[in-house]
């Protein structure tokens, strides 16, 4: 019998490569859900990884560097947050400039 | 209304608070919690019932709660209206700590004062130089403590007539 594939949907998961009892340790919440204040898990509520090996949901972070009282220090270990994106890293202010270069809109 | 800082309260609420903690929201607000912190063994303050408030507001965790012993309290660290003086609660904080946390930070402090910057400047002076004289006011608040939960018992039976 001849089959006339007309129509095919791929379909596929994905989930960040963190133990999966781990939570961010700003808002409790596991990184394959959301931060506290998005809706709906995925590509526009990352997490994001310090030179110091801490991740944290990318938005708790950030909430948190804005804070003067924070001095842009790692909420784990008092280290400087430099966050770590492939072979980029960045440090201070320029982990907002680069977060907000995101473009939400997909 | 769901906010981010109650949705990580109600996260709060599920870790078991230290031994000799004990502590919880009120039933129709979770950005006010009342604690009471037992008094450590083999310290002055063993067996005191201390009671403390912890409101927090919507900058939650990212900023501090405010913590404040509703008890009267003698201690080098804690001032005259309740409030205390400590750093995690002011410029080390960090948005990782929790309620549990905190008042184990709290529980700590009752023995192991900070003597340098005194909110009680008595207390500090009795416990550097006369440790027995401190330890019998320390007593005195132990004793009120227990006071206070007796008029706390004849609050609930006003409530419950």
């Amino acid at each position: 019998m001849l089959v006339d594939i007309l129509e095919w949907n791929g379909v596929a998961t994905w989930s960040w490569d963190v133990p999966s009892e781990e939570v961010c340790g700003i808002c409790r919440v596991s990184f394959d859900a959301t931060c506290s204040n998005c809706k709906i898990p995925g590509d526009q509520c990352p997490l994001v990884v310090g030179e110091c090996t801490h991740r944290f949901h990318m938005h708790c972070i950030v909430k948190w560097l804005e804070i003067e009282t924070s001095k842009n220090l790692c909420p784990m270990c008092r280290r400087s947050f430099k966050a770590v994106h492939g072979e980029k890293q960045l440090g201070g202010s320029q982990v907002l400039s680069y977060i907000e270069s995101f473009n939400f809109e997909g | 209304m769901s906010t981010p800082a109650r949705r990580r309260l109600m996260r709060d609420l599920k870790v078991d608070p230290p031994d000799g903690v004990s502590a919880s929201p009120l039933t129709d607000n979770v950005m006010i919690w009342n604690a009471i912190i037992i008094g450590p063994a083999d310290t002055p303050f063993e067996d005191g019932t201390f009671r403390l408030s912890i409101n927090f507001d919507e900058q939650y965790p990212n900023k501090p709660p405010q913590v404040k012993f509703l008890s009267t309290m003698f201690h080098p660290n804690v001032y005259a209206s309740g409030e205390l003086c400590l750093d995690i609660l002011q410029n080390r904080w960090s948005p990782t700590f929790d309620v549990a946390s905190i008042l184990t930070s709290v529980q700590s402090l009752l023995n192991d004062p900070n003597i340098s910057s005194p909110a009680n400047v008595e207390a500090a002076n009795l416990y550097k130089d006369h440790t027995s004289q401190y330890a019998k006011r320390v007593r005195e608040t132990v004793e009120k403590s227990w006071a206070d939960d007796l008029m706390d018992n004849e609050d609930d039976d006003e409530m419950e007539e």
